[in-house]
């Protein structure tokens, strides 16, 4: 098969479907809209305003959104939501964690309790500051101011947040304007930041997350080692990848945290780069300890050299959640060049950050088979309440810690903000949503149909707060 | 390799030519994991777990597990990633080919569980993982 995923790229292609579902959202009466590249396209053509388009830096320095640009980020988030996750709502349970508890008490702990840490943080380091927040990652590897994390903070804490919270009929949609728009546009300048094309979302590029600048990537690229597919050198890389991978998404409790694509690069000779930062240690977290004791850095940045035409690549995305996907799905047997970075902190200076040779990771990969296991029993020990809690802190701690460090307003949150604690409302709230299927059903099916993420009135007061609970 | 008979389908997480083939082994919760991991034994079974996600096979997946059937999940779960990362052949929201019911998403999947626990649990199989969408469950004599 012929590789033409460069024709994906071209202004009227519409890609490839990647799955057969289709969503409708708050367009009840109009047709369907697919996934991926046309799902995108269709999506921009229903805004009102100019949001979803290449914006300028004057409009991301605004304080605030109007009515009509919260709706249309409102719609795109929730479509981009079921995009890269509506086919992970057939999961089911872990066996494990209870995922799905944590997540919906966290999204709306993070509704609840961001803005007022975002707004402090805008507020320390202003606007500009925010947007060389996200314009940090250009020129770094192994930093968590990424896709996910910055996806995360509007399409988790707004758009989940919200939506879950309006199910459990907590707030009504015209509550929390103000809020919403600080949460956004934290967001907005983030990922402004990061990307510098007027972009923010990777889908709104047709999947590509291509952040890092010329001069950066070529500092990598002469770690990169020829290997010979089903060579001893390409199956130890391959397995380190795969191992790091695991733990990554073990010590976020499972959770896609742990884990960082960005690219793709086309290199020179037709290759694609995909380079992956696999958070193996996140020292915030207690149960990390197990990752200390095996010498497990804060992140392995792995970066795979894909050959496009051997594998006759259709279509690549590296969505909004950090994650590579192609069509043929498997790209592991056409990597045909590799290479392994070491941060060995969160603040390791990018200066430090060294590489690994690949004939040196067996001992590395050891530490990590090592620390998963260890890591499966601590959790396999720990009661619900436990998991619950724990798994809450991975969301709402950890989807904006990499932000407020870098600002250096973590500890202000932590002190004065009372960053740490939960909610008393989330905390009355543990006890509702496993009540007729809430968290099993309820909010999934409001999430991932769309039908949940209910507009702001048109005439709604943008600065409305909520001052009444009844 | 001569085909066995088809008894079971579903989601193929990646298209490979490897296709695992050992007895199936149901494994319940965390504690049966371990204890597979400590006997020893984990190349001699095709493991079946219930959900899609990641952490409850982690252990498993890292020591060198050779192929996954899963109950419910999807391709784009963090165990579809897993596997096609580690190059495990897995076949997630598995069906038995003998049966109408299949998994709903949200719904009362309790019943559609145990049939296909009881149809694979302890058979000898092969997964056949081929095909860009749908893998195959086949028995083997």
């Amino acid at each position: 098969m012929a590789a033409d995923y460069l024709q994906r790229y071209e202004e009227n292609d519409d890609g490839l479907r990647f799955q057969d579902l289709v969503y409708t959202g708050n367009f009840v009466g109009m047709e369907p809209v697919p996934d991926g590249i046309l799902g995108d396209r269709i999506m921009k053509s229903r805004a009102t305003s100019g949001v979803l388009e290449r914006v300028g830096i004057d409009a991301v320095r605004e304080d605030e959104f109007s009515i009509a640009e919260l709706n249309d980020l409102n719609n795109y988030l929730a479509w981009n939501i079921w995009d890269v996750l509506v086919m992970r709502a057939t999961e089911g349970a872990s066996g494990m964690i209870p995922r799905q508890e944590y997540e919906l008490l966290a999204l709306m702990h993070e509704f609840y309790r961001w803005p007022e840490l975002l707004d402090m943080t805008t507020t320390e380091i202003g606007t500009q500051g925010v947007i060389d927040l996200g314009a940090s990652s250009r020129s770094e590897i192994g930093t968590k101011i990424n896709a996910v994390h910055d996806w995360a903070i509007g399409a988790v804490g707004f758009g989940m947040g919200r939506c879950a919270l309006l199910a459990l009929e907590a707030i009504k949609p015209d509550d929390y304007i103000a809020e919403s728009s600080t949460i956004l546009k934290f967001m907005q300048r983030v990922l402004w930041g990061k990307r510098q094309d007027g972009w923010i979302l990777n889908s709104q590029d047709r999947y590509r997350c291509q952040i890092h600048t010329p001069k950066f990537l070529d500092s990598l690229l002469p770690a990169i080692e020829p290997l010979e597919p089903g060579s001893p050198a390409h199956d130890a890389l391959i397995h380190f990848n795969a191992a790091a991978e695991l733990l990554s998404f073990l010590d976020h409790f499972d959770c896609r945290l742990g884990l960082g694509d960005t690219g793709p690069y086309e290199l020179p000779n037709g290759n694609v780069l995909i380079i992956r930062d696999l958070f193996c240690n996140e020292d915030a977290y207690h149960w990390s300890d197990v990752c200390d004791h095996e010498n497990v850095p804060h992140c392995y940045t792995v970066i795979l050299e894909i050959d496009p035409q051997g594998m006759g690549l259709q279509e690549i995305r590296v969505n909004d959640i950090s994650t590579t996907f192609t069509r043929p799905k498997n790209y592991i047997p056409h990597v045909v060049g590799g290479a392994i970075f070491v941060r060995e902190k969160w603040d390791t200076p990018i200066a430090d950050v060294y590489p690994v040779p690949i004939a040196e990771l067996a001992p590395r990969l050891t530490g990590i088979q090592n620390a998963t296991f260890k890591l499966y029993t601590k959790l396999s020990r720990m009661c619900r309440r436990q998991l619950i809690t724990n798994g809450m802190y991975v969301y709402y701690v950890g989807m904006i810690l990499p932000h407020l460090r870098r600002a250096g307003t973590y500890e202000k949150a932590c002190v004065d903000y009372d960053f740490w604690e939960i909610d008393q409302r989330i905390s009355n709230y543990y006890y509702e949503i496993g009540k007729r299927d809430f968290a099993k059903v309820t909010v999934p099916n409001k999430i991932f149909s769309g039908a949940g993420y209910l507009p702001f009135s048109e005439n709604a007061d943008r600065r409305r707060s909520k001052y009444f609970w009844g | 390799m001569s085909g066995g008979k088809l008894i079971g389908e579903g989601y193929n997480c990646f298209e490979t030519e490897k296709q695992a083939q050992g007895t199936v082994l149901y494994l319940p919760d965390p504690s049966a994991v371990i204890s597979l991991i400590q006997s020893g034994k984990l190349k001699d079974h095709v493991l079946l777990a219930q959900g899609g996600t990641t952490t409850f096979l982690a252990p498993a997946l890292s020591m060198g597990a050779i192929g996954v059937i899963t109950l419910s999940g999807a391709p784009e779960s963090h165990l579809g990633i897993l596997s096609r990362e580690f190059q495990i052949p897995c076949i997630m929201t598995a069906y038995l080919v003998s049966s109408e019911a299949r998994y709903v998403t949200g719904g009362e999947n309790d019943a559609h569980f145990d049939e296909v626990i009881e149809g694979l649990n302890g058979k000898n199989v092969r997964l056949n993982c081929t095909d860009g969408e749908t893998g195959l469950i086949e028995l083997i004599d």
